[in-house]
């Protein structure tokens, strides 16, 4: 692009070099000099839009705007009205420049976003580091990540130890420690501490390439604005054509104009009607909004998802990963013994384990004697040897089975010494700190009614409900429960509705509901997959940036497409009254491209 | 086999799916995407990588001057 913009840019400046002189000399006299250096100006400015035109032709398709600007330029020159057809060309290239400078902002907007993932990766081979392709890392290599240095593939970290920004793919702002024996996702960024790795997963297969993939290789879904407005060229240009051979054609035979002046306002309408100000406005705008989403972590698969979203009226939401964190906090301790001694013998006992309550509890106790025999009873829990004594760790069955007399109901955990009840803990999935500012922000912007439909228990599902002050609440809900429930909600609506989770049963009412976000950080590769725009960080705040952002967007394109309908009908009418030249009828096609896209590089600019 | 390329040099979206139209014609190409935002050009085909990329460099040589596809 950047190639294409110096060229353009080149070809203006030289355009302008001969154009000025050419077109004062003519205007004194002096033709044949004049015309000299207006037909280079428009060789100069013109000749690869008429490659273009001719390519066109060749291909049967040659209604667009390169050949009626070829055809208005070339027919300007033949009823002698050299300067206006070589203003033509030299207007229509800087519509050019401004459109693909306006595509290349939106375009490095989204790259800056996508660029989580490193190509290469510093291997070490035989004790010695050097740096390779990390798509040909074989898993069970050793890598090294330096301080500053984003991971490139999935690993496990075997020495060192280091704090992890892991805020483009979580959105968590605070570091995170992590050392031996910990995995480090790809696209983490090491902020301290050099670590060495060996993979767990190839360079394809890691989570920053997966979300990538995902999202560039969506298919592209039009929104239905843009639709509208390739049908509309479709048959825009070819009425505009004939309308042009008539105002060329009639007024001659019929002896009220002299056949220069008719072909001179046939030309001139040929200008005006050009379509590129309409054909790329609306797309512009929705480039806008894409690269303004992205800039704030939102990946957009395509453009007619702003619409629904932005008419936007019940929000649904998944709960575990979604609204909370997926990570569990302690809530509630009972002890019929010293708490500190009834956390390290639970933490000693769920040594082995990697269950996110087992993780929990471990991460209460600083040290702790591991556990031994550890043995697992599916459904019921853990029996191990702490020691001399004999822990029984997890629901009141196996309770019963050890015989431990417990009087107690609604914990996560229990857990009894040589058969004797010692205490039982509580622990709940953390509500993400934003989750209550984002739906009261998302209410601020009109969504009616907001729903949570979790697999979870009742007691959990309505204490997050009544916290964040959700309108619906539905537990204990299977896979197939949340999509009938999603049906009802989609029934009742006049507005849209927006369907936001992270987890695989999540996916099919991703797909169902008129927008369907995913979380991208903790989210799995279906719900990825089946989303309209994914939120790269898992904040929830960005609901109702992209909310606004599709609200803009919107509107600006209707703006424009209001706004160049309106100035081209105008000018349609005023040129073939003959009350304009071609001067105006360049402005009413450049110029209100120009401005539309103008336009449209306000939605990169949404707060 | 599906094959990943970089495009660069497209005009606008409109133009971006009018040359993928014309690449999904060619013989032994079973379809072919064009992301005009990402540049990146998607093809599904069984011909091998090099005359693959020799075909469409033709037909995007064809529709337009400045086509680079890597």
């Amino acid at each position: 692009m950047k190639r294409i913009l110096k060229s353009e840019l080149f070809k203006i400046i030289a355009g302008l070099i001969f154009f000025i002189p050419g077109a004062i000399l003519s205007h004194l006299g002096y033709t044949t000099v004049s015309l000299v250096l207006l037909i280079a100006a428009l060789l100069i400015c013109g000749l690869s839009v008429f490659i273009g035109a001719v390519k066109g032709i060749l291909r049967r398709d040659f209604l667009d705007e390169k050949f009626l600007m070829s055809i208005a330029s070339v027919g300007a020159f033949v009823i002698g009205e050299a300067t206006e057809g070589v203003a033509v060309m030299l207007f229509f290239l800087v519509g050019e420049f401004f459109e693909h400078k306006a595509v290349r902002r939106s375009r490095s907007a989204i790259k800056e976003l996508l660029d989580i993932c490193p190509d290469t990766a510093r291997v070490i081979v035989d004790g010695e580091e050097s740096e390779e392709d990390a798509e040909d890392v074989e898993v069970g290599s050793t890598i090294i990540v330096r301080p500053g240095e984003r991971v490139p593939i999935d690993s496990r970290i075997i020495s060192g130890a280091c704090r992890l920004d892991t805020s483009s793919l979580t959105g968590e702002s605070m570091p995170r420690d992590a050392g031996e024996g910990d995995e480090v996702d790809s696209g983490v960024v090491v902020l301290d501490g050099a670590i060495t790795c060996v993979t767990i997963r190839s360079h394809s297969a890691s989570r920053a390439s997966v979300v990538l993939e995902l999202v560039e290789n969506a298919r592209e879904r039009k929104s239905r604005e843009e639709n509208f407005i390739t049908k509309f060229s479709r048959i825009y240009t070819p009425t505009v054509t004939g309308l042009a051979i008539l105002m060329a054609l009639i007024p001659w035979i019929c002896g009220l104009l002299s056949w220069q002046t008719s072909v001179y306002r046939a030309l001139s309408f040929l200008v005006v009607s050009c379509p590129c100000a309409l054909v790329i406005s609306v797309p512009m705008a929705f480039f806008g909004g894409i690269g303004a989403a992205a800039s704030k972590g939102i990946l957009y698969k395509g453009g007619n998802t702003f619409s629904p979203i932005s008419r936007v009226e019940s929000i649904v939401f998944d709960k575990t990963g979604t609204l909370t964190t997926g990570e569990f906090s302690v809530a509630d301790i009972h002890s019929e013994i010293e708490e500190g001694e009834l956390l390290s013998l639970l933490a000693s006992a769920e040594h082995n384990s990697n269950h996110p309550i087992a993780r929990c509890l471990k991460s209460l106790v600083k040290d702790y004697t591991p556990a031994e025999n550890i043995r697992d009873l599916p459904g019921k829990g853990i029996i191990a040897k702490v020691g001399e004594c004999e822990i029984a760790v997890g629901n009141l069955l196996l309770m019963s089975e050890v015989g431990a007399d417990v009087q107690l109901d609604g914990y996560s955990v229990y857990a009894a010494r040589d058969g004797e009840f010692i205490g039982a803990v509580l622990v709940r999935d953390t509500v993400k700190s934003e989750a209550a500012e984002a739906i009261a922000s998302l209410r601020k912007l009109g969504v009616k009614s907001t729903y949570i439909l979790s697999g979870d228990r009742e007691s959990e599902v309505i204490s997050v409900g009544r916290e964040l002050d959700v309108d619906h609440v539905h537990h204990s809900l299977m896979p197939e429960d949340k999509y009938e429930i999603l049906e009802g909600i989609i029934d009742r609506s006049s507005g849209g509705v927006v369907y936001v989770g992270d987890g695989i049963n999540d996916a099919p009412c991703l797909t169902r509901a008129d927008v369907g976000i995913a979380m991208g950080g903790k989210g799995t590769d279906s719900a990825i997959e089946s989303a309209d725009a994914v939120i790269i960080s898992d904040n929830l705040m960005k609901l109702s940036d992209t909310v606004r952002i599709a609200r803009k967007t919107l509107n600006i394109s209707k703006q424009n497409i209001v706004f160049a309908i309106g100035v081209k009908v105008l000018a349609m009418i005023l040129v073939a009254l003959g009350l304009v030249g071609m001067w105006l009828a360049v402005f009413a096609d450049v110029g209100v491209a120009v401005l539309a896209i103008l336009n449209s590089m306000r939605t990169l600019k949404t707060k | 086999m599906k094959f990943k390329f970089t495009i660069e040099g497209l005009d606008c979206p409109n133009c971006a799916a009018k040359l993928a139209s014309m690449m999904e014609k060619l013989d032994g190409v079973d379809s072919a995407k064009i992301n005009f935002l990402s540049e990146k050009l998607t093809v599904e085909s069984d011909l091998a990588e090099d005359t693959l990329l020799a075909l469409l460099r033709k037909t995007a040589k064809t529709f337009e001057s400045g086509i680079t596809i890597n």
